[in-house]
């Protein structure tokens, strides 16, 4: 009996040993590392270059944890604490309100000379309440692409719709304008901005404007109506109300106009299309475009930093590496995005569709305010609002001035509880 | 002849149909793998061209470690399948054919929260394996023991009630002769049971390899270094970047990842019935 | 001789197995409880006494057996579960995230506010001649320049210094630089340092060589647990639900703001709330119809290949290989593919018959795609069950009846299906409950749409509970987890009593003593 107890904690103390190696030992992160999220693109493309130059920041070591997915960032950023969580997130600008209100990002002050680097709106795009939270890394937006073997460049949306139904049936075209990037929200506003309608309207100094009505609803409804819907009140065929197979109809030539993203211009170069045919949504009028967003994305300081004793090293790393041109132009180059950094836009390294995309945004470019654009409490968001727009008008054959109206409605209470918030 | 027509010429009609209903949507994954531009959308049922282009780039970029992530998944779902059911099986056989107090009423909780809906308590599960990463770094938050022991929790409410009802189909007469003989429950477990139900274990563990083989949205906050990355995790890397879409790779990769699976389904398709069968002699 | 010596060895192997589990366990009980993590170290020292008393005395049989797949249960999937039920008591959603302790720090530190021209220093960090911390100034636009510690400011003059090509100062008299490193292991003192500028307003360093002007807008008051900005005199207060709240001005909060117990607000709220009200019945109603016509269109197509290839036939390896194809497919994949299959324009289902369905724009077209789609993902399960279950009804009862004269038609009614719905009933249970929550094919084939959201809907007509629950957890901007968390909660209690009815009434459990 006593042979079999001894034998028991004998065996639970050798056991103890072997163990305590295995799950106890701490997995030492040194005191000084700068822990960096990013996701699957980003994230590979950081390390390259931090493995390049990895003295950004002296004294401290940079790690940059490239997720799987962008959504898996999202998740993970998400769910995260001090206890595993990064210092510094490399995300979208729609973040910011939200992990500012939820106390994850921590706000930054910039060097004026890196402050310099980046247009108000840029810094603006990463701000919530007047508080900055990043650096803007690279700037995301759509620009319309014709095919230049189908159709010549167009002034003018009405040219468009003309084109479409003349050519129609004999180029076999599938539709006129459809969306291949961004979404039917983000993507497509800039055709709902060429019918005359917009989610919120900006004064001259560059500031919302509180009074002005978002949706005309008679003007969108008439134009809806004169080029998009034919005589039975459903669509025409120029305009689906989905973004599905844009991409591949258009690279196959049976669409003469789509709205491409940023992200994927390489695919559509490689099929042969010339970048120089990229352009605005054309307007109703010549010379007048539809403005499409831009939004940045951005490195953001979290308020886990400062719990794990590197806040100061993060924000030099803000400062000295994603801030200034020349970690801007170090990374973009492995990138291969339009960087929001203004030297690393001029410089010679940065590739003519990078710069190309640039050109557009400026022409006819839209600040993104998630304040406003995300909905406020009990109302609905830019991003479900638009898309059901499209789909009652061209598919389910709903009045298109009722739709357009319940759609100004929801944009007025957004933009109502969102100024105060800007 | 006339016989065939009455009585096969209906099911092979009826079977026809249903193999193209099973098929078509696969033909058109293929489609898509094989399309140098990868579309879900199909605009014809004859490829205009055939490029490999999407199954090359699997394996020839440095970007993705295809097969280190095969192993990976095969691996985690590997000890998944094996461990959970040993564990499973066990729970399974006391629930079946022990007596004890309280035994409806924890069977019933085993049903009961798997009807909880799992997606809210993902934020939970995040909570607790981070805190179990501060105390024990090598079995937290982003370790593969770490996804290993939520694995094995949430297969264990499923299994446990699949096996039961597997067992319950066991001829009881069997271990009562064995009890008569004066073997205790845990050598009936051993010496009766186990051999008698390895064909359920087997489909059982197979269930779980399947599942645990697809799963993403815990392996995607765990497996975040890419070289741990699951299949499930890899694949769900293309589609999911911030704007860009990458449906080509995407369809290849999962072409590729399903061939074990349908290897092991076709090979083990006759012990998979007989399990099945011998989960089911009842009566 | 044999037989002892075998049960020597399993007895070992066990007292070895269970010394290993318990080191394991006391090791991390240790470790939890000296990161204070009470609760997990609660829970493992239950475990661990659990695995003792069973393992190494007679106590009870059967929880030798259940113990493992119980513990591994309790942490794993009631856990989480309890997490949720509790989180649905407080005031959980974006903007009232973290805890009060941490969000009172960050309005502290959030309360420092640039001064209104965004004052920038360049600085050289280092030590004064007493080793305080010391920043060495340089604004080279107006020239000037100075030392500055936690207590004093000391201006320079520009005319002794040697400045570089940015137009910054170097080296001062009695200040040391530090190194990088030196200033890597003060990184906090670094950060929370305030050095001196004027009476109202102060320097902090902003990462290497940069510093700003600051001010301190709100100051907190412990002992009455308010904050008060200095430059409007505003007193905020705590509002009880999570909030630091202008006394004169409800709508004024400071943010963040932090998780407050509410109790029973977020259920109350399910039923005051017309708009949350109103899209709950019709979701839920649609639930059920989706899960129990899923459950049966399964599972009568799954038996009726089953019967078609329970005897010889021409090609049944094949049809069998190519039957299960759909249950070994990666599933995301299938769904998504199924997805741009259903789409109005390239789809290939309006290409193949020539049609020009809104098959995602209509709820009935929606729904229907969503059976179809699903039917195909789980009938090969269904097909393998009762393939296995129906070559175990024994041949002879069915000849027998045969032989008294009863038709194919009555011998299935009479003799088959019972037999055969005895053994699969409680995988219909399971396959119900698991569809119940099916929350992949939804989010991934119609996310929840078409939804009238011009009309004010806010749910779609595909929704099921638990992708509505997700819009509203997870939702862009507006993230009510508490709330989310309170219907799941109700979702499982509806579920739950639904199951036990159907369990009771069908006597699932009582089959089997």
């Amino acid at each position: 009996m006593i042979q079999r107890k001894f034998g028991k904690v004998a065996a639970l103390t050798v056991a103890a040993g072997l163990i305590s190696g295995f799950v106890s030992a701490p997995v030492h992160a040194a005191s000084n590392t700068i822990i960096v999220w990013a996701d699957e693109t980003r994230g590979p493309h950081l390390q390259q270059v931090i493995a390049a130059k990895g003295d950004w920041v002296p004294g401290y070591t940079i790690k940059i944890v490239p997720f799987s997915s962008f959504d898996a960032l999202n998740a993970a950023f998400g769910n995260a604490t001090a206890l595993t969580g990064p210092d510094i997130v490399v995300g979208a600008n729609d973040w910011v309100s939200t992990g500012a209100k939820n106390g994850k990002l921590a706000p930054v002050t910039l060097s004026s000379s890196v402050r310099a680097n980046f247009t108000a709106n840029n810094l603006f795009d990463l701000s919530y309440k007047g508080v900055l939270y990043g650096v803007p890394l690279d700037v995301n937006n759509v620009s319309m692409l014709y095919n230049s073997k189908l159709t010549g460049k167009p002034g003018t949306l009405t040219q468009m719709v003309k084109f479409y139904l003349a050519n129609k049936s004999a180029d076999k075209l599938t539709a006129g304008l459809c969306v291949a990037g961004g979404g039917m929200s983000w993507g497509a506003e800039s055709v709902l901005n060429a019918l005359g309608g917009a989610p919120y309207v900006m004064t001259a100094s560059g500031t919302v404007d509180p009074t002005a009505d978002p949706v005309p609803a008679a003007t969108v409804a008439a134009n809806i109506k004169r080029l998009f819907l034919g005589a039975n009140g459903k669509s025409n065929g120029f305009f689906p109300a989905t973004d599905t197979g844009c991409k591949t109809a258009f690279l196959a030539g049976t669409v003469p106009y789509a709205i491409i993203g940023n992200w994927e211009w390489q695919d559509y170069a490689k099929a042969g299309f010339d970048m120089n045919n990229l352009m605005p949504v054309p307007g109703l009028n010549h010379g007048k475009f539809g403005s499409a967003y831009a939004s940045v994305s951005g490195a953001m300081l979290t308020t886990f930093a400062a719990q794990h004793g590197v806040d100061q090293g993060a924000k030099s790393l803000l400062n000295n590496f994603f801030g200034s041109s020349a970690g801007a132009v170090a990374y973009q180059n492995v990138e291969l995005r339009p960087p929001a950094n203004k030297k690393a836009q001029k410089n010679a390294s940065v590739t003519a569709a990078q710069k190309g995309f640039g050109k557009a945004g400026a022409v006819a470019g839209l600040p993104q305010i998630g304040a406003i654009l995300n909905g406020a409490a009990g109302s609905k968001s830019f991003w479900d609002l638009l898309p059901a727009f499209w789909t009652d008008v061209l598919v389910n054959g709903k009045d298109p001035q009722t739709s357009a109206a319940a759609m100004d409605a929801f944009f007025k209470t957004n933009i109502a509880a969102g100024i105060p918030q800007l | 002849m006339k016989r065939w027509i009455k009585e096969d010429l209906w099911r092979h009609a009826l079977l026809l149909v249903t193999c193209f209903f099973v098929l078509f949507p696969i033909y058109l994954v293929f489609l898509s793998a094989l399309s140098p531009t990868g579309s879900l959308q199909v605009t014809s049922f004859i490829p205009k061209t055939i490029s490999f282009k999407n199954f090359h780039l699997l394996f020839t970029s440095p970007k993705i470690p295809y097969l280190v992530w095969m192993k990976n998944s095969v691996v985690i779902a590997g000890l998944v399948a094996v461990l959970s059911v040993v564990i499973g099986a066990a729970s399974a056989f006391s629930f079946s054919r022990l007596r004890f107090r309280g035994k409806k009423k924890g069977l019933q909780l085993l049903l009961l929260v798997q009807m909880f809906p799992a997606i809210l308590s993902l934020s939970a599960v995040y909570v607790i394996m981070e805190r179990v990463y501060n105390f024990a770094p090598r079995i937290g938050l982003g370790t593969e023991p770490g996804l290993l022991l939520v694995y094995l929790g949430g297969a264990m409410g499923v299994n446990i009630w699949l096996l039961k009802g597997f067992v319950d189909s066991i001829p009881i007469e069997l271990d009562e002769a064995a009890k008569v003989d004066g073997a205790s429950a845990v050598q009936t477990y051993w010496l009766i049971f186990v051999p008698l139900a390895a064909p359920i274990l087997a489909v059982v563990s197979l269930l779980s390899f399947i599942g645990t083989f697809n799963e993403f949205i815990l392996a995607r906050l765990f497996l975040v270094d890419q070289n741990s990355r699951t299949i499930a995790v890899g694949l769900q890397s293309f589609i999911s970047g911030q704007y860009a879409t990458n449906w080509g790779p995407f369809a290849a990769g999962s072409i590729i990842a399903s061939i074990p699976l349908v290897a092991i389904f076709l090979s083990l398709q006759r012990y998979i019935i007989s399990g099945l069968t011998a989960g089911s002699v009842k009566g | 001789m044999e037989k002892f010596f075998q049960r020597k060895v399993t007895v070992t192997l066990k007292y070895i197995i269970v010394a290993l589990v318990s080191a394991i366990l006391l090791m991390l009980i240790e470790s939890s409880f000296a990161k204070r993590e009470y609760a997990i170290s609660a829970f493992l020292t239950v475990g661990l006494i659990a695995i003792a008393i069973t393992y190494l005395t007679n106590f009870s049989i059967p929880m030798k057996f259940f113990l493992p797949g119980m513990l591994f249960l309790f942490a794993f999937v009631v856990g989480p579960i309890l997490y949720t039920v509790a989180m649905s008591g407080f005031h959980f959603q974006t903007g009232n995230y973290i805890s009060k302790p941490e969000s009172i720090t960050q309005i502290i530190s959030g309360g420092i506010r640039p001064d209104a021209a965004q004052t920038t220093f360049d600085v050289v960090i280092g030590e004064d001649p007493g080793k305080k911390l010391e920043i060495l100034a340089s604004d080279p636009t107006n020239k000037k320049y100075f030392l500055s510690t936690a207590t004093s400011k000391t201006d320079l003059d520009p005319a002794g210094l040697a400045i570089d090509g940015n137009g910054d100062a170097t080296v001062a008299p009695g200040f040391t630089a530090l190194t990088p490193s030196e200033q890597a292991a003060q990184d906090k003192a670094l950060g929370s340092t305030r050095f001196a500028y004027s009476t109202d307003f102060f320097i902090t360093i902003e990462g290497g060589n940069v510093a700003s002007l600051k001010e301190q807008s709100l100051k907190y008051d412990s002992s009455t647990d308010t904050f008060t900005n200095v430059l409007t005199h505003a007193v905020y207060r705590d509002n009880g639900r999570g909030n630091f709240t202008n006394i004169k001005d409800k709508n004024d909060q400071l943010q963040p703001g932090w998780r407050a117990p509410i109790w029973f607000e977020n259920y109350t709220k399910l039923l005051t709330d017309p708009q949350i009200r109103s899209a709950l019945i019709p979701v839920f109603i649609w639930t059920i119809v989706f899960a129990s016509l899923t459950v049966l269109t399964q599972f009568a197509l799954g038996l009726l290949i089953a019967m078609t290839l329970n005897r010889k036939l021409h090609g049944r390896r094949i049809y069998r290989s190519i039957l299960i194809l759909p249950y070994a497919m990666p599933s995301i994949m299938s769904i998504l593919i199924w997805g741009g299959m259903f789409d109005t324009e390239f789809g290939a289902i309006n290409h193949l018959f020539g049609s020009h369905v809104h098959w995602f724009q209509s709820a009935l077209y929606a729904r229907l795609a969503v059976i179809i789609v699903n039917l195909w993902l789980g009938f090969p399960y269904f097909y393998l069950i009762c393939s296995g279950a129906l070559q175990a009804i024994p041949a002879e009862l069915s000849e027998a009846a045969a032989i008294d004269g009863a038709s194919s038609r009555q011998i299935f009614r009479k003799i088959t299906l019972p037999l055969l719905l005895q053994v699969v009933s409680p995988l219909l249970v399971a396959s119900f409950a698991f569809n119940f929550n099916n929350f992949n094919i939804i989010y991934l084939l119609t996310g929840g749409g078409p939804q009238n959201t011009l009309g004010g809907a806010v749910a779609g007509s595909t929704d099921i509970l638990i992708s509505y629950t997700y819009k509203i957890a997870f939702s862009a901007g507006n993230q009510n987890l508490g709330l989310a968390s309170a219907i799941s909660v109700v979702i499982f209690v509806i579920i739950a009593s639904i199951s036990l009815y159907g369990i009771r009434r069908s006597k699932v459990l009582d089959s089997f003593k």
